[in-house]
């Protein structure tokens, strides 16, 4: 659920929280008032932080409004809520850190992808990478991703025009195979609709008795 | 008219370069733009020796010599660029077959012309692939041959094997390769790799008389006589690796199939109702032209819209035609092979169209112009990256199918920059006829040609005993001449050769 987040967070007990126990809950949330999420100033947390008072889950609603968390019918959507606030309040302190741009240019060196000056471009390849090449199914299955085929000497083929700057025509050239790509992915979509469509219309026919052969 | 002698008539030509030839304004009267013509040493001969033929006094009869029908052509009103001849042209009804025009659509004076796009509307080859070498097939070549024979009914007044009825042929007709697709006899990828993606969208079955519509219907998914064949083909030499490949075409002795044929009596009557219409409306619009067989109309006037959308039907009707016959080959070679034509891979090539009038857009003058192209015996070659070819082709140009004639050679070209330059990206058709079919019959002897036939292991298989004589390759140019002309004017590059091992015809 949210253990690998509680985890980057930090909070100890990352592996044991259980949303349906109200202990947990109170011990999580108000540590992630204290340490991450900080919407009280220091002075007006105490009734967040005072887990053994009885008033403390009418505290919590309250709270819940207070940060805007939207309603949810179960204690575990509030929880997660909460903790992706936290999540997103931490890391977008963090995005533009010298560690941050440093652990996605390792990242991007680990997977072999060129970088990009804004390093959260370098981040969002990664992650298509990530996405398309390391899902489950794709380690399971190498073949099914990896392309396999003749090598093609793609700096030799012509772009279409001519630009007198050797670097421009390469960029130009580049962009013109991935233009041609993306036409490809398009009209494999529109032959896999063709085909579901025919699964439903087709029926071909042919009957010898009519056929006459010259006059 | 004006009577030269031969002499006073070669002072208007002009030769520019080794392979081509201006036809200068005067040549024939009114002429608006100049002509040009691309002829190696061989086809030049035959070209002038018809022109010298002409010129004598009291010679009558029969159709103009081709470089005055080119010249003619250049006298239509609208008419932009230059009339181009290519290497294959010969003479024919009005427009001499080979010849291509381009008329601008914005003005309003400019015309279509059927004779321009000629009596077989969307006559065209297609060329399917297979993963087969010659080796496996050789030794079932006859059986296979008449396997296609049985499948594909050939010859005049032959009927289709696909139940057809008139409600099916309207869809038909509106719909194209769609209604083939819908109907499941051919492949997603076919639609792909055929120009225009099979369907022409302007057409309007409504435009089309009662009569065409009965000629064509017994007549889907049949081959037709005189020239059309299907045939069974190696490749024979691969001059582009890249391009080849790209074709999945690998190496030398894969098998091939190829089919030309068009929209039978369906596309000639449609045509023949046009000529009619189109002799009333030069009256009322006062159009005049230098022979009667120009008969024309205004793109933009009524008469014009309708033969656009009649001959669109017909386009269409000859797209289902040869998806027809694309399905019952796969049958004929699932049969013999005892595999599923998907495991045979056999994709379709690319299908063009060399019969017909076209809205495109082209540079003219360096500005980009909305022409309508009339291809004649012509063959669209649109080179690399451009927008009307399909994605799978996009850095190769688009293939272009050049069917060669019984017993010899037949080639794919590919589409170029110059071509689309040059000739608003058009290249030859085939190798053209250089006798005419009573003279085929006259010289030639039936057994003598079946025998070179056999000679060069041809399988035949052939419904009409004088297509023998007339379809014979003495009857035709030789297309080696007519090929090598296109690439060595650059309007269209070699990319493979295929040579015939089994012949079905009409």
């Amino acid at each position: 659920m949210f253990k690998r987040r509680l985890q980057a967070l930090e909070y100890e007990e990352y592996d044991k929280v259980d949303a349906n126990d109200l202990q947990h809950v109170k011990k999580l949330v108000s540590w992630l008032e204290n340490q991450k999420i900080r919407h009280y100033k220091i002075d007006d947390r105490g009734a967040i932080l005072d887990i053994e008072s009885q008033q403390w889950p009418a505290t919590y609603e309250k709270y819940l409004e207070d940060v805007g968390c939207p309603q949810f019918e179960t204690p575990l959507d509030k929880v997660e809520w909460l903790v992706g606030l936290a999540i997103r309040l931490e890391y977008e302190d963090n995005l533009q850190s010298e560690d941050f741009k440093k652990g996605v240019s390792e990242l991007a060196k680990l997977l072999n992808i060129p970088q990009h000056p804004n390093h959260l471009i370098t981040l969002e390849a990664c992650s298509k990478f990530i996405c398309k090449r390391l899902n489950e199914e794709a380690v399971k299955n190498p073949g099914s991703v990896i392309v396999t085929g003749q090598p093609f000497p793609i700096m030799d083929t012509n772009a279409g025009f001519k630009i007198k700057d050797p670097f421009l025509n390469k960029a130009v050239t580049i962009l013109s195979l991935l233009y041609i790509q993306d036409l490809r992915d398009l009209q494999t979509k529109i032959n896999e609709a063709i085909v579901s469509v025919q699964t439903i219309t087709a029926n071909p026919k042919t009957d010898h008795k009519l056929g006459k052969v010259g006059k | 008219m004006v009577v030269r002698t031969f002499e006073e008539e070669m002072g208007y030509l002009e030769k520019t370069s080794e392979y081509s030839w201006r036809i200068k304004k005067g040549f024939q009267p009114n002429m608006k733009v100049e002509g040009v013509f691309y002829v190696n040493k061989n086809l030049e001969r035959l070209l002038i020796e018809e022109l010298r033929n002409s010129a004598r006094p009291g010679s009558v009869g029969g159709f103009l010599p081709g470089v005055k029908q080119i010249a003619n052509v250049a006298a239509l009103p609208g008419i932009v660029g230059k009339s181009v001849g290519l290497p294959d042209i010969h003479s024919g009804y009005g427009f001499a077959i080979g010849n291509m025009a381009a008329f601008d659509v914005s003005d309003p004076k400019a015309v279509v012309s059927p004779g321009g796009v000629g009596f077989d509307i969307n006559c065209g080859v297609r060329l399917l692939r297979t993963n087969l070498f010659e080796k496996d097939v050789q030794p079932v070549k006859d059986q296979l041959a008449q396997s296609m024979f049985d499948h594909i009914p050939v010859g005049v007044g032959s009927r289709g094997i696909i139940p057809m009825t008139a409600r099916d042929l309207e869809e038909a007709l509106e719909m194209g390769m769609d209604w083939s697709l819908r109907e499941g006899y051919v492949w997603a990828e076919d639609k792909e790799h055929c120009e225009e993606y099979g369907r022409m969208l302007d057409a309007d079955p409504s435009k089309v008389s009662m009569k065409a519509k009965k000629r064509g219907l017994p007549q889907l998914g049949t081959l037709g006589a005189g020239n059309h064949y299907a045939e069974i083909q190696v490749v024979d030499e691969i001059f582009n690796k890249s391009a080849a490949s790209k074709m999945g075409i690998e190496a030398k002795g894969q098998v091939c199939i190829m089919i030309h044929s068009g929209s039978r009596g369906f596309g000639h009557q449609v045509a023949t109702d046009a000529l009619l219409a189109m002799e009333k409306a030069m009256k009322k619009h006062n159009i005049e032209v230098n022979d009667r067989q120009l008969a024309c109309a205004p793109i933009n006037q009524s008469e014009g819209q309708d033969y656009l959308k009649s001959m669109a039907a017909a386009a269409n009707f000859a797209w289902v035609n040869r998806s027809s016959m694309t399905f019952l080959s796969r049958q004929a070679f699932a049969k013999q092979f005892n595999m599923s034509p998907d495991d045979l891979d056999m994709h379709v090539i690319y299908d063009v169209s060399h019969n017909v009038a076209k809205v495109e857009q082209h540079m003219v003058d360096g500005r980009p112009k909305t022409l309508l192209v009339h291809r004649k015996g012509s063959t669209r070659a649109f080179p690399p990256h451009h927008p009307s070819i399909p994605v799978d082709y996009q850095l190769t140009g688009q293939p272009v199918l050049i069917g060669g004639t019984m017993g010899t050679c037949s080639y794919v070209l590919t589409g170029t920059e110059v071509g689309m330059n040059e000739t608003f990206g058009s290249t030859c058709h085939g190798a053209g006829r250089s006798l005419s079919r009573a003279k085929s019959r006259r010289n030639l002897d039936y057994q003598g040609v079946l025998d070179k036939m056999k000679e060069m292991g041809i399988a035949i298989r052939i419904a009409s005993p004088k297509l023998v004589m007339e379809e014979a390759p003495e009857s035709y140019k030789n297309v080696d001449d007519v090929v090598n002309t296109c690439d060595a004017v650059g309007i269209s590059k070699k990319c493979i050769k295929l040579r015939p091992i089994a012949v079905i015809k009409g």
